[in-house]
């Protein structure tokens, strides 16, 4: 009975279905009479302002006011209505849209890892394909082609990207502790070590006590120091070629190195011992309260709310950023993101059809111009920002950016050098030196060469796969195991699914 | 004649079912205002409890949010299958009954010698301050309560170590030491719920006779024995019930404080169910597998409950139903 039941319930929905794709190949194939009547529709009121929904991310508690909004109809000749989720919960929000079909028609994700998780629902024709559309706008066209590349799915594109610096990852340090020990900033990493020591034990605040360390890190191995000081020493990022064949990073006797670094530097007492259940937030404390000398990994650019604490704490503290630090081998590398924290995506449930993916593509288009995009970064001239020698400062009433401008900010397309909007205006020497820094970062930079790549068993299971690496790399720098019992963990990963994960990246790559 | 009867005695019943049921009517029409004051509870539970366990078929799935629940793939027992064959899933299963026996052995008893406690000071105004003192606490979220410890016993110049450098001994590493974790869980846990955990208990002993203290006083009976055969005694009902709902909650050790708690060194006593749904399950995606194994637990929970009431109604108490 229950069988009987279910297999017409299993018929019903397959003539659903039936239905539903017949209907959407008579709107897409057949031009005849509804298309012509949206022609004829679209001539007699091409004035009208396109109607776009979009979902995204906030980022901060309350949802902006239409300040930024109303301006941005006016420029783009829209009718927009911006739907903000908290982005805490915004995965949740994402999935039960997504389940009752109720995504918009602009439908943001929240970083990478959301991404892979809808790469699936991609792959099944759940959202519009716009790499063919490209070509038609001048300025989505812009459009780096080696991040877009990051972001295809099966070869194919379906996003438009956030963009974001490919390198930000280096040191912030205490520039007056240097200087009073006559330290330079590290060249190599054994250089790196010595200014770590020489933080520790020299002094370097003067007080007479020994109350200060060299590194101050935190439970993270790839946003903390771990993973940027992996790449100094030549380690891939994240996988690497290895005889011909991708292997993860773990493998290679650089990772090593790095491990046995952090071990030697926790042993001697010159960073944080309990790093490894440090938050950011705490790790930060540390540095701002003036006991820790260098902050590593992360980005260069916090050193604007670093420096703002810490002189509260220290006021003749003087900080800068450094990045170049060579390996063992005399090498400079440094380890890149894909070139985008976010993408869009435009769900076919929401789009009809290719005319009306056109009109939103031209928003896009539009959002892409100078004017527009520094009015969603930066906010109004004069009101939220002011430009000085052609770059944008803006203004000193934090709070009200945050309120009025944050949630546009972060989902503007492209990046300054595509959509044209204005540089920071930076006043601090550290800042202004990080800038030149995420240059140079990008010339020495090491692409994680899986980004492009898809494995099913990764999207499956690799984040929980990845845990026995990370506890290990931990238990490892703890000295609790030691090589071989990391390359007992080693086997384990590839034991329980690792193994799968190296060959299907292998077939990928190949193709 | 006997068809006669036939129809009268079916015509009784029918007679006495349209009285019952005009009676029913009165009785609902009487209570009428009790209804609609139980109306939003009963849809409270209707909407968030009950219709979410429909949700529970996705564990049998290959649920694909696109697809929703009525297009997914069926699988059978399959996420059950994964979770009884994880390599780790023996020593989570134990992690949480460990922490599950520590709530119930150790932090159970001590809000009802709190409230015991309290009840024995006379004047109320001291009695107030130490309540509201108890209570604080429980209005910090785990995030602070997790901070403030932090801050307390890290090795990088927490107050804790600096004391035992201060005496001669050596630095512990509280946070990163499996063998501490236990005992920071359950010490939070006492810091931040006992306080709270005194309200009900209190109230009960606030409804006690307070002749029967006046009478045992009059035979004699010191502090000691007045709690002993009539504090005791009068709450052991609601001890019994509180004991029940402890136990229904069984797995749920609190998500966020242990999550909070856990890292890379002392994931091998620390990982609980909760935490393994949250890195197993869903920062990936996986809710067919994160929906079995909440259901695993659910069923551990109600089979407990059903157990441990059979139980109390055997030793002659009431239950919880």
């Amino acid at each position: 009975m229950k069988k009987k039941s279910f297999s017409i319930m299993l018929a019903v929905l397959l003539t659903l279905s039936v239905m539903l794709t017949a209907c959407g190949g008579n709107g897409k194939a057949a031009p005849t009479a509804p298309a012509t009547g949206g022609d004829t529709a679209k001539g007699a009121e091409s004035d009208a302002p396109t109607e776009i929904k979009i979902m995204l991310p906030l980022n901060t508690s309350e949802t902006p006011p239409d300040t930024i909004k109303n301006e941005l109809e006016k420029l783009t000749n829209t009718k927009l209505t911006y739907q903000f989720f908290p982005a805490d919960t915004y995965e949740e929000k994402l999935n039960s849209s997504f389940a009752t079909g109720s995504l918009p028609q602009v439908t943001y994700l929240k970083n990478q890892t959301t991404f892979i998780q809808m790469k699936d629902a991609i792959k099944d024709g759940q959202f519009w394909e716009i790499g063919p559309y490209l070509s038609e706008f001048p300025n989505l066209s812009k459009l780096k082609p080696e991040i877009l590349n990051n972001t295809k799915v099966e070869g194919k594109l379906y996003s438009l990207y956030i963009g974001r610096p490919l390198a930000r990852q280096g040191i912030i340090y205490r520039k007056d502790w240097a200087d009073k020990l006559n330290l330079a900033a590290p060249a190599n990493v054994d250089e790196l070590f010595e200014m770590a020591k020489a933080f520790t034990e020299q002094d370097p605040d003067g007080n007479n006590v020994k109350d200060t360390i060299g590194v101050v890190d935190r439970n993270e191995l790839i946003y903390g120091a771990f993973k940027t000081v992996s790449s100094w020493f030549g380690t891939p990022n994240g996988w690497g070629e290895k005889d011909g064949q991708l292997q993860p990073e773990f493998t290679f006797p650089q990772y090593i190195d790095t491990m046995d670094f952090f071990k030697k530097l926790r042993d001697a007492g010159y960073m944080n011992q309990d790093f490894a259940a440090t938050s950011k937030t705490d790790a930060v404390k540390m540095f701002t309260s003036g006991k820790a000398g260098l902050y590593i990994g992360g980005s260069m650019q916090d050193i604007d709310s670093l420096h703002k604490d810490l002189i509260k704490n220290v006021p003749d503290a003087v900080v800068d950023t450094h990045s170049m630090v060579a390996g063992p081998d005399g090498k400079f590398a440094q380890w890149m993101i894909p070139g985008y924290n976010n993408v869009v995506l435009f769900p076919k449930s929401a789009i009809k059809d290719e005319a009306e993916l056109k009109k939103i593509l031209a928003f896009f288009d539009k959002m892409m111009t100078p004017e527009v995009s520094n009015l969603m970064f930066w906010g109004i001239e004069g009101v939220h920002y002011t430009v000085e020698d052609g770059k944008a400062k803006p203004t000193e009433d934090k709070e009200l950016i945050e309120r009025e401008v944050k949630g546009y900010k972060d989902s503007v397309i492209g990046e300054s050098e595509t959509n044209g909007m204005y540089e920071p205006y930076n006043t601090l020497p550290g800042r202004i030196h990080a800038e030149e820094l995420l240059l140079e970062n990008v010339k020495v930079g090491v692409p994680d060469p899986t980004a492009p790549l898809d494995s099913a068993t990764y999207t499956e299971k690799g984040v929980e796969l990845q845990q026995i690496i990370t506890d290990a790399t931990y238990k490892y720098m703890y000295g609790q195991i030691d090589k071989a019992g990391f390359e007992k963990e080693v086997e384990n990963w590839k034991k329980r699914g690792g193994d799968k994960i190296i060959e299907e990246y292998n077939a990928a790559y190949k193709k | 004649m006997q068809e006669v009867t036939a129809q009268a005695s079916t015509a009784q019943p029918v007679l006495e079912a349209s009285r019952n049921k005009n009676e029913v009517k009165k009785r609902i029409w009487r209570n009428r205002w009790l209804y609609v004051m139980i109306a939003p509870g009963l849809l409270y539970f209707i909407i968030f409890k009950y219709l979410p366990m429909y949700g529970l078929i996705i564990s049998f799935q290959d649920y694909k949010p696109y697809n929703g629940i009525m297009g997914s793939n069926w699988v059978g027992m399959k996420h059950f299958n994964r979770l009884f064959t994880e390599p780790d899933f023996l020593n989570i299963l134990k992690n949480t009954i460990v922490l599950f026996g520590l709530n119930i052995f150790i932090y159970f008893p001590i809000p009802i010698i709190l409230a015991l406690m309290l009840n024995e000071l006379r004047g109320n105004f001291f009695k107030r301050i130490f309540q509201s003192l108890l209570y604080i606490p429980h209005f910090m979220s785990w995030v602070i309560v997790v901070s403030i410890s932090f801050v307390m016993v890290t090795m990088d110049g927490g107050i804790i170590n600096d004391l035992l450098v201060f005496f001669g001994f050596e630095k512990i590493n509280f946070l990163l030491n499996p063998s501490w974790f236990r005992p920071m869980y359950i010490i939070q846990v006492i810091w931040r719920e006992a306080g709270w955990g005194t309200i009900i208990y209190l109230a009960s002993i606030a409804a006690i006779d307070p002749g029967l203290y006046e009478a045992a006083r009059m035979d004699g009976a010191g502090r000691l024995r007045q709690i002993w055969h009539i504090t005791i005694p009068a709450i052991r009902g609601v001890i019994i019930t509180l004991f029940i709902l402890k136990i229904g909650s069984v797995l749920d050790l609190g998500f966020e404080h242990v999550y909070l708690l856990l890292n890379s060194m002392n994931r091998e006593v620390a990982e609980i169910i909760d935490t393994y749904v949250y890195t197993a399950g869903l920062r990936q995606g996986q809710f067919s597998y994160s929906t079995a194994i909440g259901f695993f637990k659910s069923v551990i929970g109600l089979i407990l409950v059903m157990t441990v009431n059979k139980i109390s109604k055997k030793m002659g108490e009431e239950g919880v139903y």
